[in-house]
């Protein structure tokens, strides 16, 4: 935890959707340990009906899943606060996808399986990069 | 008529068809290729399972085809190859397969056949088998080294025929079916009946002679004459996540006789109204439901009782302990007054507060079975039923058990007459309530926390581990570690594994996180950190600090809130279905069951692993292509030419073109008949290590030379044991498969001017030799290769160096640099004493070859500086 990242109170929020319990019960304690507040679903409807009615910092989304996938999600983040800072980790990692992941605005790509520590220093990059903004 | 006969005879042959050399030879490069993969995706899949990656089911399943596919493609290159059908192979395959699909299904019924599994071999992967209580008392004893009476388990699989030959699992299935979910006493109703049924019903037929029949062996073993045994439920899950404290029933003191009824007791109560009751409240589906039977010694335990390793109400940082005279399950069943004891939670596990009950009586032992109520001499009422000395020894093994589990824990104990500490049941405690408002948030009291170091190296096995630093070397008598202290040493070690149920946490400066040290680490589940190159400068014994092995940070003091955080977290990864489906997987596919060609299982029937397939195809891939130039079935190819050299190397050398200036059919050649590069540089550096061993005098590198003349005659393997090695040689190619001892080597090079196509592949597998000295001679030979610039992977024993697109010279001076790396490395196990030995021999060895190879020699430093002018890839 460095100094800047709580440099103004006010905690991150984080929103994770895996269709897959495990990566969710993972990330979750993870996060939480760094001060970070953590939401999680596994399922991608109750993830965007959330996303309607309360604004995350960052939200790390699985690319495959039943109904809406990643990039559904993302799009749908972005309509909705287009601050917010999207990760999209996958099992099916193809540089197409990738690409088309940063084309629709995703900050990072990451595939599975990842490092915890990699996916921690992704959010503290996003975490530093806007408390810089905003200070 | 005999020249007549004799084109017969070549006509004949001829209609086989004859493929030129290069045709096989590709198919066995393949055959090498896929090798390499296979080991590496298996090396990948133990990574995995150290707990710094986060992965899933998709992952499983996925590495789980790809391996599946690989290793059917190598059988179907070796029957192409050899043109034979290898259908043992197939089949060794098909079964292996098989089982990996029926761990990805989750085929539920239990997969052993037995009814009866002993103590001695069980753990928490035979937990299908032998349910969730008793294979954790199996790690607890088998792993954890930790005394539990012995005994055996009566299956899954006997619950399963008994159930089903009588009609009751469906009859449970349809009754909770048919249940509307809210009527009480019609489920009371159910439980009733299914109750009463299992109680009359027969057992499976050979169900009681294998019960007595373990139970007379029992005995034998512990030469008693009326055994009298306790049975213990141990259903799925019980014990685990859920815990089921208290819902299914224990008889003590079973005599021989009523046993059978006992089991019948202990069956029937997974169907109580309470157990069902709690099991749909906790969301259990009925065929989620299978109850295997504990059948343990009985104890009479001179003082009993329960520890809870944390306890939180009482006081921040202790455990608490109840005991009684007598067994212990007074305390549980909470009908006897205890000796309450709050002692430290950190070793030495200090006494903080006693408080001695007034104990009348005591359970023992009934004669005829059962237990039953004794008075207690009036002079004992007030004494404080265990010894300062037993309640540390009774906190040791409660650590040891909390941290393997990753859980705090609810632990029933006693000391028997002799003694001896025996565990009799270990449970994880939750806690469910949030941390008090007043405490100050987590992520404040790391952040005011002096850090250590952070980010340094990486996480082996994760976990949180707070204690005191204990520095070791390799002088340090490791009887000394103190419980409760975390391991600091410059080196990783197996040897450690001695200390590791005492150990909080381990920290290296070097080390691989797949090396050997690494995984015994996961087996103890250790916190462990490796390769942080600072620990050591940083941390003195006796610093007190916090290891956190998730986040990968260590910090100065103990810092319990995030031990707390760890112990409450809502889910132990090592618990996860994928964690657990991962090491099951992991089964059928790494261990390495064929070591010796030359044994008699070293055939396809007796493959039992992936590996298995991998090893053995290989060593026939080799045999073939000798046999191949031996028969002179190929074209233009000239007889397989056995290598003249003074040391054992049992080189069989197939000249592909130009590879030697022999003539074609002569059966030997010389090293000075070597017209390949890549191999004349080899064995010229081979000769210079051999010229070391048999005379250190004469070249002047001191101590270091004589120090293994010292410990080892001049000659090394016997030519038996080397068997024969295959190097398929060209001008500027050659490909070697080299099995020394029981070490594989295989080195694949391409040298010539034309520097874009230049490269050596060098892949060394550890034999069979002790666990130690093989993953230190692996670190020695990482080392090496890493210093003469290769990229290097190091996964357990296997290490794998690649190096490309160097200039010829540059090239053909690695080559000779490998000649002496081989020719050291055989007879290395023997020097590896110590973990410094890893070390010295690396430097003492790059010194010799910096005097051998001589002016032209550059090292890492020279190409560095050149990397700045060179855009080599």
């Amino acid at each position: 935890m460095t100094e800047e990242s709580n440099g103004n109170g006010k905690r991150f929020r984080i929103l994770i959707l895996d269709d897959e319990p495990i990566v969710c019960k993972r990330l979750k304690p993870a996060f939480q340990k760094q001060g970070y507040e953590v939401e999680t679903f596994t399922e991608s409807a109750s993830a965007l009906a959330r996303l309607k009615d309360t604004a995350f910092d960052i939200i790390i989304t699985d690319l495959k899943m039943e109904g809406a996938d990643g990039m559904q999600v993302l799009s749908a983040a972005k309509a909705v606060a287009p601050e917010t800072r999207v990760i999209i980790i996958t099992g099916f990692a193809t540089l197409e996808t990738a690409k088309e992941s940063y084309r629709k605005g995703a900050f990072d790509f990451v595939a599975k399986p990842f490092k915890l520590g990699d996916i921690l220093d992704c959010v503290r990059k996003i975490e530093q990069e806007l408390r810089g903004e905003t200070q | 008529m005999l020249r007549k006969f004799k084109d017969v005879l070549a006509s004949w042959r001829s209609k086989k068809r004859v493929l030129p050399f290069g045709v096989h030879f590709k198919k066995f490069q393949s055959i090498l290729e896929r090798n390499n993969r296979i080991l590496e995706l298996m090396a990948d899949m133990g990574d995995k399972s150290g707990g710094e990656y986060v992965f899933d089911r998709q992952y499983i399943l996925d590495t789980a085809e790809q391996l599946d596919d690989m290793v059917f493609k190598l059988i179907s290159d070796l029957s192409i190859l050899t043109q034979s059908k290898n259908v043992e192979l197939f089949l060794a395959f098909e079964h292996i397969r098989q089982a990996i699909q029926e761990e990805l299904d989750g085929t539920h019924a239990p997969s052993g056949k037995s009814y009866i599994l002993p103590l001695r071999e069980l753990g928490h992967d035979l937990s299908e088998q032998a349910g969730g209580k008793m294979s954790n008392m199996g790690d607890i004893r088998n792993r954890l080294g930790l005394s539990t009476p012995d005994g055996f388990v009566i299956s899954t699989r006997a619950f399963y025929d008994f159930m089903q030959q009588n009609g009751l699992l469906a009859l449970a299935r349809e009754g909770i079916e048919a249940w509307d979910g809210q009527d009480e006493a019609a489920l009371e109703q159910l439980a009733d009946t299914i109750q009463e049924r299992i109680m009359s019903a027969p057992l499976p037929r050979s169900l009681t002679s294998q019960v007595l029949a373990a139970l007379d062996d029992l005995a034998r073993a512990q030469g008693i004459r009326n055994i009298r045994v306790a049975l213990r439920s141990s259903a799925w899950g019980e014990d685990g996540d859920a815990s089921f404290a208290g819902q299914y029933e224990t008889v003590l003191n079973v005599p021989r006789g009523q046993i059978m009824d006992a089991y019948r007791k202990v069956i029937a109560s997974t169907y109580s109204y309470k157990a069902w009751k709690y099991r749909l409240v906790k969301g259990f589906h009925e065929h989620e439901i299978a109850m295997a039977v504990g059948c343990q010694l009985m104890v009479e335990s001179v003082v009993g009782g329960v520890l809870h390793t944390y306890a939180p109400h009482v006081a921040d940082g202790v455990m608490v302990a109840n005991a009684v005279w007598g067994l212990c399950s007074p305390v549980v069943d909470g009908d006897a007054p205890s000796d309450t004891l709050v002692l430290d939670r950190a070793a030495p596990y200090s006494l903080r507060s006693l408080s001695i009950a007034d104990k009348q009586r005591r359970l023992v032992l009934a004669p005829g079975g059962g237990t039953e109520w004794k008075d207690i001499p009036e002079g004992l009422h007030l004494v404080p039923s265990l010894t300062l000395e037993q309640l540390e020894h009774l906190a040791q093994a409660a650590m040891s058990i909390e941290r393997y589990y990753k859980r705090p824990q609810d632990i029933e104990w006693g000391y028997d007459a002799s003694g001896a500490l025996q565990i009799l049941q270990s449970r994880p405690l939750r806690f469910w309530a949030a941390p008090l408002n007043s405490e100050p948030q987590l992520e404040d009291v790391t952040r005011n926390a002096e850090i250590v170091f952070s980010g340094k190296g990486v996480v082996a096995q994760r976990g949180v581990a707070v204690g005191k630093v204990f520095l070791v070397d390799h002088n340090t008598d490791l009887t000394t570690f103190p419980y409760g202290a975390i391991l600091v040493s410059r080196y990783t070690s197996p040897r450690f594994s001695r200390v590791m149920h005492k150990a909080q946490g381990i920290i290296t400066d070097v080390g691989s996180p797949t090396g050997h040290m690494a995984t015994i680490a996961r087996e103890y589940r250790v916190p462990t950190v490796v390769n942080t190159e600072v620990a050591t400068s940083l941390l003195r014994s006796g610093d007190e600090i916090t290891l956190d092995a998730t986040q990968n940070v260590a910090y100065r003091g103990s810092i319990c809130a995030l031990d707390r955080f760890t112990l409450t977290e809502e889910d132990v990864f090592e618990d996860s279905y994928e964690y657990r489906l991962l090491r099951r997987v992991i089964k059928h596919t790494s261990p390495l069951n064929l070591l010796d060609p030359h044994a008699e299982n070293f055939k396809p029937s007796a493959c039992r692993t992936y590996h298995d397939i991998t090893r053995y195809i290989h060593e026939k891939a080799v045999e073939y292509l000798i046999r191949l130039s031996e028969r002179q079935e190929v074209q233009h190819l000239s007889a397989p030419k056995r290598l003249e050299t003074k040391y054992p190397l049992g080189l069989m050398l197939i000249d592909a073109g130009e590879g030697t200036t022999c003539r074609p059919e002569v059966r030997t050649a010389t090293p000075e008949q070597i017209a390949s590069i890549p191999l004349q540089e080899f064995l010229k550096g081979m000769e210079c290590a051999d010229m070391w061993c048999m005379d250190p005098v004469s070249v002047n590198l001191g101590s270091f030379m004589s120090s293994f003349t010292r410990t080892f005659p001049t000659l090394l393997a016997s030519p038996d044991e080397v068997g024969r090695n295959l190097a398929v040689v060209l001008k500027h190619y050659m490909n070697i498969n080299m099995r020394l001892g029981y070490h594989f080597n295989i080195i694949d090079a391409y040298i010539s001017d034309i520097i874009n196509d230049n490269y050596i592949y060098f892949r060394f597998l550890g034999g069979v030799t002790e666990f130690v000295r093989r993953s230190r001679r692996a670190q020695f030979i990482a080392t090496v290769l890493e210093h003469f610039d290769f990229r290097v992977e190091v996964h357990g024993d296997l290490v794998v160096g690649r190096l490309k697109k160097l200039s010829c010279e540059r090239m053909s001076l690695r080559m000779r640099m490998l000649g002496s790396l081989v020719g050291y490395t055989r007879q290395l196990d023997a020097r590896m004493h110590t973990d410094k030995d890893i070390q010295e021999h690396a430097e003492a060895f790059i010194t010799a070859m910096k005097h051998f190879l001589g002016a032209r020699y550059d090292g890492r430093e020279q190409r560095k500086r050149q990397a700045f002018s060179n855009t080599d890839s």
